[in-house]
């Protein structure tokens, strides 16, 4: 195994008209690399319909979110179960339980743990099956984003029920503006208690969340002192947050436990709130540098070149930070379209799983899928740490590639797949391998494969070694067409994004 | 004679064979398994207690007043500890281990931790999977030695993980690790008659695509690896048989597949097996006994099996926990997250011997033990005196090592 230092795409980019307006060619290869970036990679009738636009109706389409309310609101989700009255009497003094006493409690602790697993999977679940149904697909994969971006987790005990919360302001704030979201973020109970902003207060301050909020939510390293974090802990001093009897949070700025004092932050002295921190943090340039970055490194290709970083950067300072209109830009943009973007990602394993349902029609996520995440290296809601999911060659190893493989596998021989996927009954009729390999490797991979492996393909369908497919029975057919669908995401056109 | 029960003994290393055969068998017995190069070098096998292993009740200062004091409940009486010395001994249902450490071959190192500890498991886990307590990193402390030790890069074995998902410790920038949960399961699923594995092969290195990728490379390469790895695995280790019974156990299966993958001499240097959970909040003997005693019969297997293959001397096996738990046990016959831990060598090529004196029980970091050894000087140890390879770069800075290996 070999690796480049840097997996920027080769080439050089064309400043002058990066962002303009793309308009070259436009065809359902175009449309298919939209609606993986700004989606989930779609069904092949979204491609269609996408590639029937024109390239700015394709996009306003995705920007301007469509009318979700069709979809379920929300997971149904349990309230964290309550002690028995008495349970832990005396344990706050340390007063030694009898052991009747302590297997009751671990029986409670069971009971709890069973629930809160029970409201991840549910969250989870709904999630994905969001994803897969939306009718605003870059709404979910800009919370996708988000909740790569503001990681929070059940680590620290956080309910199923706060997290949910997090995740609804991730999706209303899809595409707002980033520095009320900021905001909004700060006084999440989620966030409180994962980055402990619940235990910074005036006596004992509490830096874990003014360091993370300026190294990896805003600024970058770099970009502030350590003085620069002492002083802006102080500000969110009793930004804390009630828990609610059904599990979720609710935000509380504590007056007495904080520090009315002047601080000094980023050269600005003042009695400065967590709001005003923010602020300040917003006139910053590595501000808008730091989420031109990311952002470009989500949506274009790694490793974005300084040029192109510092455009993205002046379209943020100049909308204010509101994300539509600079997303509308970016989406739209020759250096979006170029060569040098195109499969220049690696699928996340969300994005694996979920464009492979949407492919197929498969609407439903069974339980076993979240364990194949979960193989693949990534859990909706528990992201590794609080630098969220490295991406790109992070997710590709020996194990998490066997793991899209049989994945992929399970999708291919997955009944309800030739049921529901119309272009795969139509073509299957045909019977004809050349027909059929067309058919597959256009829908599932816009005929980006090699003339080689095309012949095998068909080689394959029209069965090399085997019987040939006229001589076929028609559930024979059937299990060498899955298994052509199969190898056609076997290729690594279908690991790339 | 049956030609087929003649190979599948000889290949087997079984000794059933027919009297006519028994020449032949000999012959075959005599000759050295296929083996990769490398196949006869040091191997360290790691094994994570995952969840934050209790250490006081694991090597227990039973001649220190105050862990009485601490643990009324939970402390273990003096006269069932398996002593070691006049201050500490074993957890009893360690007594296979305890044998093990009577022959010389297990080193204890007392007090291993890190200053500023994080309390957190998952954010633990990953400190002493980087090796980096105050950074993020991108790649594992075993992926960075993988990546230094100059290992042949068409191995696909140079390590493997005995576990489904890759642990970040084997995390490299250019050596690919597979994580192998079990033989039975692992690989691809295909169809029937096997013919789109073959097909598979040569759309996974099809690179010639009418599309460029920073990463196009770097995905076929490791698809290739992935499928190749999958499909010879299971060949390479075929003709093994363990010599030891192993507990039914996740740990028992892992140590038993091992074993295997080291007697199969296929040049791999770095083992990596999971055991837990060790997350003993509430009413913590129970749980910890039986991880212990699993434990401590499942080492006990692996070096017997080790040993009846003649490579005991070349394995050595290093423990950890992302966190050792607090001194004083809670109201509910458990204990909470805490902080310093012991970690244990083991294996014939170790100087076995208890290393740095138990962490003082009146002089506790908030209610924690604190640390006498960093944990980066245990792995500089591993390192450097085992592994033979520099470790500044590997754990990140300059940490002194540990006399525990013969």
């Amino acid at each position: 195994m070999t690796e480049p230092a840097t997996f920027r795409p080769a080439g050089t980019l064309d400043s002058a008209t990066a962002l303009a307006p793309y308009n070259g060619p436009w065809d359902r290869r175009h449309a298919a690399h939209l609606l993986r970036r700004a989606g989930f990679g779609g069904s092949p009738a979204d491609v269609e319909r996408i590639a029937a636009l024109s390239p700015q109706a394709a996009v306003e389409g995705l920007v301007r979110f469509p009318d979700t309310r069709a979809l379920a609101a929300g997971p149904d989700l349990e309230a964290p179960p309550i002690p028995p009255r008495g349970l832990y009497r005396g344990f706050a003094e340390g007063m030694a339980a009898d052991p009747e006493v302590a297997d009751q409690r671990k029986a409670f602790q069971m009971q709890r743990n069973a629930s809160r697993r029970r409201n991840l999977i549910a969250m989870q679940t709904w999630w994905l099956e969001r994803m897969i149904a939306t009718p605003a697909p870059l709404q979910e994969k800009m919370t996708l984003f988000w909740h790569g971006h503001f990681t929070s987790s059940p680590e620290k005990g956080t309910t199923a029920q706060e997290l949910f919360a997090q995740n609804r302001l991730f999706r209303q704030y899809a595409l707002g503006n980033i520095r009320d979201l900021t905001l909004h973020v700060a006084q999440d109970p989620a966030m409180l208690r994962y980055l402990d902003n619940n235990v910074n207060v005036k006596a004992h301050p509490n830096e874990n969340f003014a360091r993370e909020l300026m190294e990896l939510f805003t600024l970058g390293i770099g970009n502030y002192t350590e003085q620069d974090i002492r002083e802006s802990a102080r500000a969110f001093t009793g930004w804390t947050f009630r828990h609610e009897d059904d599990g979720s949070g609710t935000f509380v700025d504590a007056h007495a436990r904080h520090d009315d004092g002047t601080k000094t932050f980023l050269g600005r002295s003042g009695n400065f709130s967590g709001t005003d921190i923010i602020s300040i943090i917003f006139t910053q340039p590595a501000a808008s540098r730091f989420f031109a970055t990311k952002l470009l490194a989500f949506f274009v290709y790694d490793d974005p070149e300084p040029q192109l970083v510092d455009q993205v950067a002046a379209l943020l300072v100049k909308n204010n930070f509101e994300l539509q209109p600079v997303m509308s830009v970016l989406l739209r943009s020759s250096v979006f379209f170029s060569e040098r973007a195109y499969r220049a990602l690696v699928k996340s394993p969300v994005e694996f799983v979920v464009g492979t349902h949407q492919m197929f029609s498969v609407p439903k996520v069974q339980l076993a899928e979240l364990g194949t995440l979960r193989t693949m290296g990534q859990v909706l809601f528990y992201p590794p740490n609080v630098k969220g999911w490295d991406g790109g060659k992070a997710w590709i190893n020996s194990q998490t590639v066997l793991t899209r493989e049989n994945f992929a596998n399970a999708a291919a021989q997955n009944p309800e797949m030739l049921q529901d996927a119309a272009w795969v009954a139509r073509t299957l009729r045909t019977m004809d391998p050349k027909t059929i390999a067309g058919a597959l490797t256009q829908t599932l991979l816009q005929g980006d494969v090699s003339p080689a492996a095309m012949a095998q393909l068909v080689a394959y369908l029209g069965g090399a070694g085997q019987a040939e497919m006229g001589q076929l029975s028609g559930e024979n057919v059937d299990e060498r067409v899955r298994g052509a669908a199969y190898l056609t995401m076997a290729m690594p056109a279908y690991q790339l994004c | 004679m049956k030609r087929s029960g003649f190979l599948v003994g000889a290949i087997g290393g079984l000794s059933v064979v027919s009297s006519l055969d028994n020449v032949f068998a000999a012959a075959f017995a005599q000759a050295p398994l296929p083996g990769l190069p490398g196949g006869n070098d040091r191997v360290l096998v790691v094994i994570n207690f995952q969840g934050g292993n209790d250490g006081l009740n694991t090597v227990v200062p039973y001649g220190l007043a105050d862990y009485y004091r601490f643990r009324p409940s939970l402390g273990i009486p003096a006269g069932d500890v398996l002593r070691l010395d006049d201050t500490v001994g074993l957890n009893p249902v360690l007594a296979p281990f305890k044998k093990m450490y009577d022959a010389g071959n297990v080193a204890i190192v007392q007090g291993v931790g890190y200053p500023d500890p994080d309390h957190s498991h998952f954010r633990s886990t990953e400190i002493w999977q980087t090796a980096a307590p105050r950074t993020y990193e991108t790649t594992g402390w075993l992926g960075r030695y993988l990546d230094d030790a100059g290992l042949p890069k068409d191995n696909l074995f140079n390590a493997v993980a005995l576990s489904n998902v890759l642990p970040e410790a084997l995390v490299a920038r250019t050596t690919d690790v597979p994580a192998v949960d079990a033989l039975r399961g692992y690989g691809l699923r295909s169809d029937r008659n096997g013919t789109d594995r073959e097909a598979f092969h040569e759309f996974a290195r099809d690179t010639t695509v009418p599309f460029r990728s920073p990463y196009l490379n770097a995905v076929a390469e490791i698809e290739d690896h992935a499928q190749r790895g999958a499909e010879e695995l299971p060949k390479l280790v075929a003709g093994y048989t363990p010599q030891a019974t192993y507990p039914a156990t996740p740990l028992g299966r892992s140590l038993a597949l091992a074993a295997q993958i080291v007697g199969s001499k296929l040049g791999t240097r770095v083992l990596y097996v999971q055991h837990g959970s060790f997350d003993t909040h509430v009413t913590q003997k129970a749980t910890q006994d039986r991880l212990l005693a699993d434990f401590a019969t499942a080492i006990s297997a692996f070096y017997t099996d080790l040993a009846a293959h003649g490579n005991d001397r070349r394995v050595m096996t290093m423990t950890f926990s992302e966190f050792g738990r607090r001194v004083a046990e809670n109201a509910s016959r458990g204990t909470d997250h805490g902080e310093a831990a012991p970690v244990f060598l083991i294996g014939g090529g170790v100087k076995g011997g208890i290393y740095g004196s138990h962490p003082d029980l009146t002089r506790l970091n908030m209610g924690n033990l604190a640390f006498n050894t960093d944990f980066r000087s245990v792995y500089a140890t591993v390192i450097e005196r085992w592994l033979g390879r520099p470790s500044l770069a590997i754990v990140g800075g300059s940490f002194p090592t540990l006399p525990a290996i013969a």
